[in-house]
């Protein structure tokens, strides 16, 4: 929540709703259908090439990427389905991966769908460098044989199907615009295959677009789709409740109880791909003794913060790969809270008292209450937990400094950026010659030869590669290096007469607005 | 002379709301019903309750008690306030005695310092103190009492600049005594006055500083209560849970209220005596 933006918001408040509400009239006057999505934050760069952020929401329905990951559920495994891309193929050695492109396909210009735009539009994506774009860097080399084939060569074996469904870096543009600067595509501009076009874009406020008559896919049933920026809470709520907006989130877990009762209001919840966990420390006392951190983590009170901070929609972390993706570990040796057997381990390691820091991101309202519970448990074994909300920068740059002067604890949240288990075990547990983002300084040989390997074989033998992962994580889990606090749930507020929603957390807080109808 | 007579109705009735605020705040562990959450330990099976005979002004986020998260609120709230006005006169007091007794260089000198924090919009500068040296209660004193001390230094500064020319200050220089007996004898004693009660009007904005720090998270910390950052914390709960916000809320408005109508009452009991 952007706290300083309150006092004008509420401000605002009674009036944007007003102004809001006439002008979705104005655009409904000719009868158009219109999708309204009340979006918390607002939307920083449009360019496909860079875009790493929220502006996600826009990109899927203005740009497609060759594939789409589809998560896990109950018994259905996760899979990789083709979008601009019909099928592919993947050489024995993982090196050489083909890709046969859907025929007939337009941009929003009306130029085709080559295989040469594709690797045109990569290419320039990498040219870029920008945002998300080091996802293609196992890529050595794209070739166009023919109109409908492409082909990428890699440096290592890399599961390609699955970085080519990226929510980042991933989309396909027309070769026209690949001259364009940023400045051009935040002025609202474009020109993608998705089934939507960009037609307007006011930064702050709202983007608006505008059905592709030409979409090789279903004809999507909305005319417009409109993306408003609403950065209050209270404001996002009262826009919900009152049919102003069609779908929106981050509200607090807390009302949504209140929200369900509504009938013309459907709750959304399922998991998502964001974890949250605390990582201990390990190069600096008492923390660097295994006994200690087994102790505070029986000591965290798992279910009471899924209880308080997410209202219970919120599910416990099985380490740090959350269900829906492969390599999930459903059976992880997790702890449970036990106050009795904390103290016994404790008192084992000889440790009778001590003052930890535990650093999180200001503002975070389940991080807060997980850190307030578990000083309350921690305070009875004779543990001071202080509680140290930092702005992220300051809170990531005094982790990288000398590990023996920094935090105890460093609480965060982890999404990948392409949905692949190495994502989540290199960048937080692979031994780092500078802390990037292993925060706890874990280094452990053999684990960083298990998951490399195992990244090495994901293109080609991703059962193997699996069971390897899950091996590797259940190193991390017995070392105690991190306390996993909880998986987070994806709660989106829609209107219960918007039909056709499934939430995909591979992209987070993403709607393709032409799967929808009303 | 009685007291009702002395302050008036509104100015006992708020002396009274002073008095029994920091009665709380000192005795809190004794009047809290639940001192353990006033402190800060969790009850969370008891979240989100509405006001009722167990919680008579409902419970948070965490089950706690408002209640007694709003006295454990007000020994934060009162110290801060008090401390902040105490903090600044103990910098603007010297620097304006100096400044008004010598004039001259010195004169120009801590005017132009003081012209300087004046010069930015008081809020502002606290919170920009405040980001920088980040949050915590004595941070956040610090950073009040910065942007206040200038007021008492201008107000001392022209205190003495009209009783330097008394006549018994006068009659005290030609006997030689020397300046700073001269200033800590003759002038402070009557410069203080004014000053106290400026003083005592001042802790009710000052407390409204300190809590509008809190309440943008730059404040005291949680655990610890603090009515600022539970307004903030109540906030998205506003319409359905409204006993979250509205009870520091109230607190804040009531305490700020009372110390500026007491401060109001006491400057004209001052100027009746004079």
């Amino acid at each position: 929540m952007k706290r300083r933006d309150f006092l004008k918001s509420v401000g605002l408040a009674g009036l944007g709703t007003m102004t809001a509400a006439r002008w979705s009239m104005a655009v409904a006057e000719d009868g158009a259908k219109i999708f309204t999505m009340a979006h918390p934050a607002g939307f920083p760069d449009l360019s496909p090439a860079t875009s790493f952020s929220n502006d996600g929401a826009i990109m899927a329905n203005v740009y497609e990427s060759l594939t789409r990951y589809i998560p896990g559920q109950g018994d259905q495994p996760a899979k990789v389905e083709p979008l601009l891309a019909e099928k592919w193929d993947v050489s024995p050695d993982g090196l050489t991966w083909t890709f046969h492109l859907r025929q007939g396909v337009k941009f929003h210009d009306g130029g085709d769908l080559t295989a040469d735009a594709v690797k045109q539009s990569i290419e320039w994506t990498v040219k870029t460098a920008g945002g998300a774009s080091f996802i293609w860097s196992p890529v050595s080399a794209i070739a166009a044989p023919d109109a409908a084939t492409v082909v990428f060569t890699l440096s290592s074996p890399q599961p390609l199907d699955m970085i080519a469904a990226s929510g980042f870096a991933a989309w396909i543009v027309s070769p026209t615009v690949l001259d364009k600067d940023n400045a051009w595509f935040n002025a609202g501009n474009g020109s993608g295959t998705g089934p939507y076009k960009m037609e307007r874009y006011e930064p702050g406020q709202r983007c608006i677009l505008t059905k592709n008559d030409g979409y090789w896919g279903k004809a999507p049933f909305f005319d417009k789709a409109v993306f408003a920026v609403v950065e209050d809470p209270v404001l996002l709520q009262s826009m919900i409740e009152g049919g102003d907006a069609d779908w929106t989130y981050s509200l607090p877990y807390d009302n949504l109880e209140g929200l369900k009762a509504k009938p013309e209001l459907t709750v959304v919840a399922n998991a998502s791909f964001q974890t949250l966990f605390g990582m201990y420390n390990v190069k600096k006392a008492p923390l660097d003794n295994l006994k200690v951190r087994q102790a505070l983590s029986l000591a965290f009170p798992y279910d009471d913060v899924i209880s308080s901070g997410t209202a219970g929609l919120g599910s416990r972390a099985k380490g740090v790969i959350p269900a829906g993706i492969w390599g999930h570990d459903e059976a992880a040796p997790i702890p449970k809270t036990d106050l009795v057997a904390a103290k016994a381990l404790l008192a084992e390691a000889g440790v009778t008292g001590a003052d930890l820091t535990m650093t999180f991101a200001t503002g975070d309202n389940v991080e807060s209450v997980a850190g307030e519970l578990w000083k309350a448990n921690l305070a009875t074994l004779g543990i001071n937990l202080t509680l140290q909300p930092m702005a992220w920068e300051a809170q990531w740059q005094l982790a990288k400094s000398d590990p023996a002067a920094a935090q105890d604890i460093f609480v965060m949240y982890w999404w990948p950026t392409y949905v692949t288990p190495y994502d989540y075990l290199f960048n937080l547990f692979h031994s780092e010659a500078a802390p990037n983002y292993n925060l706890g300084y874990y280094s452990n040989p053999d684990f960083d030869k298990q998951i490399d390997d195992a990244a090495a074989l994901s293109g080609t033998d991703r059962t193997k590669a699996e069971a390897m992962f899950i091996e590797a994580q259940r190193k991390v889990i017995t070392d105690a290096a991190a306390v996993f606090m909880l998986d987070l749930p994806n709660v989106h507020v829609i209107r219960s007469d918007l039909k056709g929603y499934v939430d995909n957390p591979a992209y987070g807080h993403v709607v393709f607005v032409s799967e929808l109808s009303k | 002379m009685s007291l009702v007579k002395r302050l008036g109705l509104p100015g006992t009735l708020c002396l009274c709301v002073v008095v029994v605020f920091a009665l709380a705040a000192m005795l809190a562990p004794f009047v809290a019903p639940y001192a353990a959450q006033g402190i800060g330990t969790p009850n969370i099976s008891a979240k989100f309750q509405p006001p009722s005979a167990a919680y008579w002004l409902g419970t948070d986020h965490l089950g706690r008690d408002m209640l007694s998260r709003v006295i454990y609120g007000a020994r934060v709230s009162m110290t801060t306030g008090v401390l902040i006005v105490a903090v600044s006169l103990l910098i603007g007091l010297p620097v304006g005695l100096l400044a008004g007794y010598f004039g001259g260089w010195a004169d120009e000198g801590f005017m132009r310092i003081t012209d300087i924090f004046l010069a930015f919009p008081a809020l502002l500068l606290a919170v920009l103190m405040a980001a920088a040296l980040g949050a915590g209660m004595l941070n956040c004193i610090i950073s009040v009492a910065v942007t206040w001390w200038p007021w008492y230094a201008r107000l001392a500064r022209a205190e003495v600049l009209v009783l330097r020319n008394q006549p018994y200050v006068e009659a005290a220089r030609l006997m030689g005594v020397s300046p700073p007996r001269i200033l800590l004898r003759h002038i402070l004693p009557a410069a203080l006055r004014p000053l106290g009660v400026q003083a005592a009007l001042d802790v009710g904005p000052a407390l409204l500083t300190a809590s509008a720090l809190s309440f943008l998270g730059l404040g005291v910390l949680p655990p610890t209560a603090d009515w600022g950052q539970m307004v903030d914390a109540g906030r998205p709960f506003f319409p359905a849970r409204w006993w979250y916000a509205v009870s520091p809320g109230v607190a804040i408005f009531l305490l700020a209220l009372a110390f500026s109508v007491l401060g109001d009452a006491l400057r004209a009991t001052g100027r009746r005596d004079a």
